[in-house]
C-alpha cells in the first residue's frame, strides 16, 4: 500500500515538475497541428521539425524574407559561392564570429558556445551520409559529392565511423572557408543548402548526448530551446539567442511591402523579438479559438471556420476586421493530382481514356467544396511562384468539358462506359480524402466511369503505388525549393523505381533530354523555356490529372508587425514584432 | 492468499503471450509500413533495404516474433521509430499527464455517483429519483465531442471560465488546464456510474433478507448502509476497479482537444504513423495493468465479502 502511494506521487510528482517562467511582453505565440517529432537537423523531413529546427540551427543559404520570386541569400554564407568553369567545385566562405549556443558540450569553453567553422558542415554532413545514423537527409547528398558515397560505404562496413576520414569532394580549406566538388554540375544544389537538414551541428554535441541529441539542440541560430519548459507534444520555448550575431531586417522587398508596412522595421537587427512559443494544438476548433481569443498571434484560417473569417469574395468579414486582424494569403508551391499508374493494361496505353477522364473532373467544384476556394485549379505541374511556371498557359486537358470528355470516351472505345471495368483509385485515409473521392464518384459517373476507392494510409499508399497495384491514386507534392525542376522530376523515368518519385512510370526520351539539358543551365529565360515545354509534354500525355495549387490563408493580430507567409523559411519568426502596448489593449 | 497471488501472477505470462501474438499479427497484417515513413519522401531502394535490415525486418516473421516476447519479458522497447525518442522516457513523461487528467476525473466521478446513486436507491421511485434518472439519460446520450465543443466555445472562449487548451508543467499551474476536461470527463461518466450503481444498490434492497430485516423492525437508514450498502459493494468494486488499469492511458479525445502531452495521445500517434515499438510497449502496459487490476479486484472481494476466500 505505502508503494502504491510512493508509486502515485511520483506520478503525481512527474505531472507537476518545474513551473513555467512568465513570457515576456513580446513573445511570439503560434500553433502547429501536429507534434514535433525531432530538433535533429539529420531527421527533420516533415514539415513542424522543419519549423522548429529552423529556428535552432541555421544553414548556409537561407531565401529572402520578402522578394518574389523567392531568393537565395547567404545566411552562414558570406555571400554566395565561388563557382568554377566547370560549375563542380563552389567554394562557400564562413561567415566571421557566428557561436554556437552555450551548452555544457563545450567542455574546452567552460560551457560558452565555440565559434562556428567550415569543418562543422563537413561534420554535419558526413553525419547525414553516415548509415548508422539513417539520417532521412541523405538523398539530398547521394551520388552528389564526390567521395561522400565512398566514405558512406567505409562507414557502413565498420563498426564505428571515423569522422575523420577526408572526403575529396567535401573540404575544409580553413576555419572559414568550405569547397564542394560535385560529381555532376546541379543549378538545384544551392537549393539543398537551405534545407534544415544540411545546418552545421557541433560534434561535442552530439558526442555528449548521443540518441538524446534531438532534445537537446545546440544551434547557431536566433533562438535557444528551452529544455525544461518545453515539451515537443504539447509546447515549444523558444528564447531570444543573447549571443546571436549582427543580423538585420531586409531593408527590400517585394512590391507592396512597404505599402503593407513590412518593410518598417528596415535594417533593424533581429530577432525582433524575445521568445517563440509553439503550441501544439492538433485540432482545428482549439486553435481558432485561441487565435480569436488573443492566445495565439498568428494561426492559419480551419476549414470549417473559412466561411465565418473569410467572405465569398474572399476578404475578411468586417466583425474581424474591425478588430484590426489582417488577413494574408500565399500561394503554397504544391501540387495535387490524381497520379495514373502507366504500366496499367487498361490506362497505360489509352491516352484518350486519360484525357476523357481529366476533361471530366470538374476543379473549380472540387476547390469549392473540399477548400472552400482555397485553392487554384492546376493546369500543369508547376505551381505560382516556382521559376518555370506559365501563366498564360491553358491546358486543354484540364478544361472541364463533359461533352468533350464523353467524345473522348466514345474514341477511346468506351463510349458512356460501356466495357470500361471498375477502376481503382486509392486515397489516403483522411476526412478531406473521404470527400474529395465521393465528388470524384460523382463526377466520373457523369461519363460512365465507375470508381472503387480504396482508402490508404500513407505507408500503404506508397507501397500500392510501388508495387503497381493501383490504378488511380490521389497525392501531392509540396516544393522542397523554388525550382520547378522539383516538380519535373516526378516524371522524369531515371526517378522510375522500388521508391523512386516517378510514380506514374512515365517514360518519354524526348522529355528525360530536355530535363537533362535543363539541370545544366542557370536560372533564366532559357531554362524556363524548356519546363514550360517538358511542362506541355506532361499536360498532353497525362500520366497524372492535375488537381490544384493550394493557397495558404492566415490571420494576424493587429498588435503582430511584419508578418508575410511564405512557403520556405522556417525562422520566419525571427522578423515578427510584437506591439505590447497594442496587446495589452485589444487582447 | 499467497499461492493464490503467484497463481494469477503467473497467468501473466500466457496473457502477456496472447497479447503480443495478437499485436504482432494485426501489425505485420494490417499496419503500414513504418520504414518508408522513418526515411520520408525521398527515401531510396538502399536506405530501405539497409533499415529493414537494421530493425530486423527481412529476418523471419517467428524470429520477429521471438525478438519481440523477448522486448516484453525486459520491457525494453527500444526508440521509437517515429521521434527516435526512448520508449520508457517517453511513456514515463506521458504517464503523468494521462495519470492526473484520468484519476481526477476518476476519483471525482465516483464519489459524485456514489452520493447521487444513494440518494437515488434510497428514495427510490419519488421525484428525486426520477430526476435524476432523467438527466443521466440525457447527459449519456450527449456525445463527448459536444460536451468538448460547447465546453470549449462556451465555458472558455465565451464565459472566460477556463483555458482553451493547453498544459502547464509544475503544481498548481497545471490544474488549471485540467480543470475543464475533468469536469467534461465527469459530465461524460456520470450517467452511466449513477444508473449502474443505482442498480446494483436496488438489486439488494429487493432481496429477502432485507424484508426481514424491515419485518425486525430495523430503520431504514440502518438497512441502507449496514446491509444494502454492504453487499452493492461488490458488482461496484468490479466495475470500478476494471477501469483503473486504463486510467494511465487518460482520455486520446480529451488529450487531443486540450493539448494535454499524455499517453493516450503518444498511443493513437503511434498507431496513424505504424510506431510498433510504441505500440509494443503500451500494449504490454495495458495487459500488465489489466492483469494486476482484476487481482486487486479479487483481493478487495475478500475485503467486501468476508465469505470469499482466496484459493
Amino acid at each position: 500500500m505505502v508503494k502504491l502511494v510512493l508509486f502515485l506521487g511520483c506520478l503525481l510528482g512527474v505531472a507537476c515538475s518545474s513551473p513555467p517562467s512568465a513570457n515576456p511582453p513580446n513573445t511570439v505565440n503560434v500553433a502547429m497541428p501536429a507534434r514535433v517529432k525531432t530538433l535533429d537537423p539529420a531527421y527533420s523531413d516533415d514539415r513542424y521539425s522543419n519549423l522548429s529546427v529552423g529556428k535552432i540551427y541555421e544553414t548556409l543559404f537561407q531565401y529572402h524574407y520578402l522578394k518574389r520570386p523567392y531568393v537565395l541569400e547567404g545566411l552562414l554564407a558570406d555571400g554566395m559561392p565561388l563557382i568554377s568553369k566547370d560549375r563542380k567545385t563552389l567554394t562557400f566562405k564562413i561567415k566571421k564570429g557566428v557561436t554556437f549556443h552555450d551548452d555544457p558540450c563545450f567542455v574546452a569553453t567552460q560551457g560558452k558556445g565555440r565559434e562556428l567553422l567550415a569543418s562543422d558542415f563537413a561534420y554535419a554532413w558526413k553525419r547525414l551520409a553516415d548509415p548508422k545514423v539513417r539520417s532521412s537527409g541523405w538523398w539530398i547528398f547521394d551520388g552528389k559529392i564526390v567521395g561522400l558515397n565512398d566514405w558512406r560505404k567505409k562507414a557502413g562496413e565498420s563498426k564505428f565511423t571515423d569522422y575523420s576520414l577526408d572526403v575529396p569532394g567535401l573540404k575544409a580549406l580553413d576555419d572559414h572557408t568550405l569547397q564542394i566538388t560535385l560529381t555532376a554540375s546541379s543549378e538545384q544544389f544551392l537549393f539543398s543548402l537551405a534545407m534544415p537538414f544540411t545546418s552545421p551541428v557541433p560534434k561535442e554535441a552530439v558526442d555528449l548526448y548521443g540518441e538524446d541529441f534531438a532534445r537537446n539542440p545546440v544551434g547557431t541560430g536566433p533562438y535557444i530551446y528551452r529544455r525544461k519548459e518545453s515539451n515537443l507534444n504539447s509546447k515549444i520555448i523558444l528564447d531570444r539567442n543573447p549571443n546571436y550575431r549582427k543580423e538585420y531586417y531586409p531593408k527590400e522587398g517585394a512590391p507592396g511591402d512597404r505599402e503593407n508596412g513590412l518593410l518598417e522595421d528596415a535594417g533593424k537587427p533581429l530577432p525582433r523579438n524575445d521568445r517563440v512559443v509553439i503550441h501544439i494544438i492538433e485540432e482545428d476548433q482549439p486553435n481558432w479559438l485561441n487565435f480569436m481569443s488573443g492566445k495565439l498571434d498568428v494561426a492559419g484560417i480551419p476549414k470549417d471556420n473559412f466561411s465565418s473569417a473569410v467572405d465569398e469574395v474572399g476578404n475578411l468579414r468586417p466583425e474581424l476586421s474591425k478588430a484590426g486582424v489582417k488577413l494574408i494569403r500565399e500561394p503554397a508551391s504544391d501540387l495535387t493530382f490524381m497520379g495514373i499508374n502507366l504500366e496499367d493494361p487498361i490506362l497505360g496505353k489509352n491516352k484518350t481514356l486519360r484525357q476523357a477522364i481529366s476533361r471530366a473532373i470538374d476543379e473549380e467544384e472540387t476547390i469549392r467544396f473540399l477548400y472552400n476556394g482555397r485553392a487554384v485549379p492546376a493546369l500543369g505541374p508547376i505551381p505560382p511562384g516556382v521559376s518555370g511556371y506559365d501563366p498564360s498557359f491553358k491546358n486543354p486537358n484540364r478544361t472541364f468539358n463533359l461533352i468533350e470528355a464523353k467524345k473522348l470516351m466514345a474514341k477511346a472505345g468506351y463510349p458512356e462506359g460501356k466495357g470500361l471495368p471498375e477502376l481503382v483509385y486509392y486515397q489516403e485515409q483522411s476526412t478531406t480524402g473521404r470527400q474529395y473521392s465521393e465528388v470524384l464518384i460523382r463526377q466520373l459517373g457523369a461519363i460512365g466511369v465507375k470508381l472503387k476507392i480504396v482508402p490508404s494510409t500513407w505507408p500503404d499508399l506508397i507501397k500500392a503505388i510501388h508495387a503497381h497495384r493501383t490504378q488511380l491514386f490521389g497525392m501531392g507534392w509540396g516544393a522542397d525549393y523554388p525550382d520547378g525542376e522539383n516538380f519535373l522530376q516526378l516524371f522524369y523515368s531515371r526517378n522510375i523505381g522500388e521508391f523512386g518519385t516517378n510514380y506514374f512510370s512515365y517514360k518519354n526520351g524526348e522529355f528525360d533530354s530536355l530535363y537533362e539539358q535543363a539541370l545544366r543551365l542557370p536560372d533564366g529565360a532559357a531554362r524556363n523555356k524548356l519546363y514550360q515545354k517538358m511542362a506541355r509534354m506532361v499536360a498532353e500525355d497525362v500520366p497524372a490529372i492535375f488537381s490544384s495549387h493550394r493557397i495558404t490563408y492566415g490571420v494576424v493580430h493587429p498588435w503582430v508587425k511584419n508578418v508575410k507567409n511564405g512557403s520556405f523559411g522556417n525562422a520566419n519568426q525571427k522578423y515578427y514584432r510584437i506591439d505590447p502596448a497594442i496587446r495589452a489593449k485589444l487582447q | 492468499m499467497g499461492r493464490y497471488l503467484v497463481r494469477r501472477l503467473l497467468y501473466t505470462i500466457p496473457v502477456l503471450f496472447g497479447v503480443s501474438l495478437i499485436v504482432f499479427i494485426l501489425f505485420h497484417g494490417v499496419a503500414g509500413d513504418p520504414v518508408i515513413i522513418m526515411l520520408g519522401k525521398h527515401a531510396s531502394e538502399m536506405q530501405v533495404r539497409e533499415l529493414r535490415h537494421e530493425l530486423g525486418f527481412d529476418q523471419s516473421l517467428g524470429l520477429q516474433f521471438l525478438n519481440y516476447l523477448k522486448q516484453v519479458a525486459t520491457f525494453d522497447f527500444g526508440r521509437s521509430f517515429a521521434t527516435r525518442e526512448n520508449i520508457g522516457s517517453m511513456i514515463w513523461n506521458g504517464m503523468g499527464p494521462s495519470f492526473l487528467l484520468a484519476s481526477l476525473g476518476f476519483f471525482s466521478t465516483l464519489i459524485l455517483s456514489l452520493i447521487i446513486s444513494i440518494a437515488c436507491a434510497f428514495y427510490r421511485g419519488r421525484w428525486f429519483d426520477r430526476g435524476v434518472g432523467f438527466i443521466c439519460v440525457v447527459g449519456m446520450s450527449v456525445s463527448a465531442l459536444a460536451y468538448i465543443l460547447f465546453g470549449q466555445y462556451v465555458l472558455a472562449f465565451q464565459w472566460g471560465w477556463f483555458p482553451i487548451s493547453g498544459y502547464e508543467n509544475g503544481f498548481p499551474a497545471n490544474l488549471k488546464y485540467l480543470a475543464m476536461p475533468v469536469l467534461i470527463w465527469v459530465l461524460v461518466s456520470l450517467g452511466w456510474d449513477v444508473r449502474f450503481f443505482r442498480a446494483a444498490l436496488l438489486d439488494e434492497a429487493y432481496k429477502d433478507y432485507v424484508r426481514t430485516a424491515r419485518s425486525k423492525g430495523l430503520s431504514e437508514v440502518t438497512i441502507f448502509y449496514k446491509h444494502i450498502l454492504k453487499n452493492a459493494m461488490i458488482p461496484i468494486v468490479t466495475y470500478v476497479v476494471i477501469q483503473v488499469p486504463f486510467l494511465l492511458l487518460g482520455s486520446f479525445l480529451l488529450e487531443s482537444f486540450f493539448s494535454i502531452p499524455g499517453i493516450g495521445y503518444i498511443t493513437v500517434d503511434a498507431i496513424r504513423s505504424s510506431d510498433f515499438p510504441v505500440i509494443k510497449a503500451t500494449t504490454t502496459l495495458i495487459s500488465i495493468m489489466m492483469v494486476f487490476g482484476n487481482l486487486l479486484t479479487d483481493i478487495i472481494y475478500t475485503l467486501v465479502d468476508p465469505r470469499v476466500r482466496l484459493r
